[in-house]
């Protein structure tokens, strides 16, 4: 078994409760999460995590234009799409062999940058700070709010708060001060998104081979305008993060516990370095490296792999207690990959979705997610990795390979170091994010801010490289390319809440298969056919109960912190469902006039 | 599909792509579209204003490249 040990503590006899929580609120799709708790030990005996949406992405793909698949796959998510059609984009000019001009890759990252920075402050200020506010922390733990009130907050000079319940005032919703400024500031980022990838949050400008967004000066001096307007913000919320976070800690003892599991991150890298990546799978290793962050695969706090070739090579998807038949019958789509190493049946090149819908059973199939693990080569286990909601696994990765060395960010081994500039009130700042003990639900939310610092120092070099390109009139950003007849492409990339790769296989022109692997189908697996339960359950399973509360009135506060450290997002969990009795209209408008329809 | 039921295919995948004659954006306009190079550069020219076909930078310590 690959999971998280149990701890050895004193046991009083079980008095167990069954809890759940389907769907959970302020996440995106349908997420259930069936617990048992045990009331006298004060912590979760069992956890199941379920969805009940399917929908099919990897079936219908089949037979398209391949150059159609970013803007489909867009549509997988209603908050980070543009992540995936940058993936796909990777896969499609992996399989066509065409490599953007180097404006393009800048402008990508840019656009890509202005996502992690919105939908970071967006999920962190305005969904994840409701369980950490004043309103629920008095519900749920008052001794902890009286404390809050008599303890200064050490970072009180940076972000203007004095005590710990004046953080947490700023945290309610719809009323706080933290929660509207964190709305305003994602819009302005928005803005900056739309800058460079025309729309949000399906980008109309990004395409394989290029971008269609014009090059102007304008539009990067808009962006960096924007920039500036926030980044004092962006230095407020990590001192304001680390208050709140410490005190968690200190006011009650045992937290770090809560939602802890041994380290498996895994991260596919992000911001391709566009001096060096040519997008072949022969240099993989190589252009991967070279990413601005780097990917890897983290196990107990060591650094695995962070070959991309390896991390593509090991990639298996199990069934075990998912609604789909096996398809290890089905002929092969790739048996070796251009390198010539063998591709195993499992992996997401020779995956075919058959869905099975049937009745929900804990003790066999309860998910439409299946179980994507990975194959650790020295072990041969298979590794259920999370992604530490995307900005731990990140960070993290980052920090441990030591590769990352730019004017504004820098990987020392053990931490990454983040300078920001002046701003309108704060003077230049350089943030430290240091490799934390354990892999739990605080040091997952922790990382959020200063992963939201990241993307803005990137941005910052990105911003400089652009605009010397457009001042020397290098303003090309898009290659033509012809689509092969026959081709393979994988892309790997980072969705704002972890790990993203899709893998593209062509044949006559058309997709033959594709499949899209975004963060949440790692981090919200079901038990695989090993029995090996997936993140969420591994997490919230063992971990224990702080909430003052008894059974009638429990509110799982602590579950729901573990859960929603992850990021979880389901609408792309599962791979469309039109419910009972609904009518589609079909319109057509063709282009040409009628005689075309 | 297995054993799922599906229906009737409602998108006609056949309808053309492209129109013969029609203008395709890749291959370019470079003759009409003076400041933009083959080679993916552009200059000034770009821009609109008087004669804008005509002029590179007004002056030669100005730099040559696109406008805003």
């Amino acid at each position: 078994m690959t999971t998280t040990e149990a701890r050895a503590t004193e046991r009083k006899p079980p008095q167990i409760v069954d809890m759940s929580w389907d769907p959970i609120t302020r996440i995106i799709g349908n997420l259930g999460i069936y617990t048992k708790i045990d009331f006298a030990n004060r912590e979760v005996v069992e956890c199941h995590s379920t969805s009940s949406l399917f929908r099919g992405y990897s079936v219908f793909m089949k037979g398209k234009d391949p150059r159609d698949a970013g803007f489909i796959t867009s549509r997988i998510c209603g908050i980070c799409g543009d992540n995936h059609t940058t993936c796909s984009d990777y896969a499609q000019q992996m399989a066509y062999g065409v490599k953007p001009p180097m404006l393009a890759e800048h402008i990508v990252n840019l656009g890509e940058a202005a996502e992690y920075m919105f939908d970071h402050t967006i999920f962190q200020d305005n969904l994840v700070f409701v369980d950490f506010c004043e309103a629920m922390v008095k519900a749920t733990n008052p001794g902890v709010l009286a404390r809050a009130e008599r303890t200064a907050a050490p970072r009180g000079d940076i972000h203007g708060y004095r005590t710990i319940a004046d953080i947490m005032r700023a945290f309610n919703p719809f009323e706080g001060e933290i929660y509207k400024e964190a709305l305003k500031v994602s819009r302005v980022t928005r803005e900056m998104f739309c800058l460079m990838e025309g729309r949000h949050v399906h980008p109309s400008t990004l395409y394989p081979g290029g971008v269609g967004t014009m090059p102007q000066p304008t539009a990067f001096t808009d962006y960096l305008s924007r920039l500036m307007r926030i980044i004092d913000f962006i230095k407020k919320a990590v001192a304001l993060n680390d208050d709140v976070f410490d005190f968690f800690y200190e006011a009650l003892p045992g937290y770090e516990e809560v939602g802890r599991r041994r380290v498996l991150l895994g991260c596919w890298g992000a911001f391709q370095d566009p001096k060096v990546v040519d997008y072949r799978y022969e240099t993989m290793n190589t252009w991967g490296k070279a990413m601005y962050v780097t990917p890897g695969i983290v196990v107990d706090g060591e650094l695995v792999t962070n070959n991309l070739v390896d991390i593509n090579l090991g990639l298996r998807i199990m069934l075990g207690s998912s609604f789909y038949e096996d398809w290890v019958n089905e002929d092969p789509f790739v048996t070796r990959d251009p390198l010539g190493n063998p591709v195993d049946m499992r992996h997401p090149w020779n995956q075919t979705t058959v869905p099975v819908p049937q009745k929900r059973d804990f003790d066999g199939n309860y998910s439409w997610v299946m179980s994507p693990r990975w194959l650790d080569p020295r072990t041969g286990d298979h590794l259920a990795l999370d992604t530490g909601g995307g900005p731990l696994a990140r960070l993290w990765s980052t920090a441990l390979s030591g590769i990352v060395d730019t004017p504004y960010v820098k990987a020392t081994g053990d931490s990454v170091r983040i300078s920001l500039p002046k701003g309108e009130s704060l003077p230049e700042t350089t943030l430290e994010w240091r490799i934390p003990k354990w892999s739990n639900t605080i040091e997952r939310d922790r990382a959020r801010p200063y992963f939201v610092a990241y993307a803005a120092a990137m941005s910052l070099q990105f911003l400089e490289e652009a605009m010397g390109l457009v001042r020397s009139g290098d303003t090309k950003v898009f290659e033509n390319y012809e689509v092969p007849d026959e081709a393979i492409g994988c892309g790997f990339h980072e969705a704002v809440r972890g790990v993203l790769s899709h893998h593209l296989v062509i044949k006559d022109k058309k997709i033959a298969n594709y499949h899209p692997y975004p963060p949440t189908p790692w981090n919200a697996s079901p038990r695989d056919m090993y029995g090996t339960p997936g993140p969420y359950e591994d997490a919230v399973q063992g971990q224990p109960i702080f909430e003052e509360n008894g059974p009638d009135d429990f509110k799982g506060v602590d579950i729901m912190r573990t859960v929603r450290s992850f990021d979880p997002c389901l609408p792309c969990g599962v791979h469309m469902y039109v419910g009972k009795g609904k009518t589609l209209t079909t319109m057509h408008s063709p282009t040409y006039g009628a005689s075309h329809g | 599909m297995g054993s799922i039921r599906v229906g009737r295919a409602q998108a006609k995948p056949d309808t053309p792509g492209h129109v013969s004659g029609m203008h395709q954006g890749n291959q370019g306009r470079y003759q009409d579209q003076t400041g933009h190079h083959r080679d993916g550069t552009s200059d000034a020219r770009r821009s609109t204003g008087i004669h804008w076909k005509r002029h590179d930078a007004l002056v030669d310590a100005m730099p040559n490249i696109s406008p805003g």
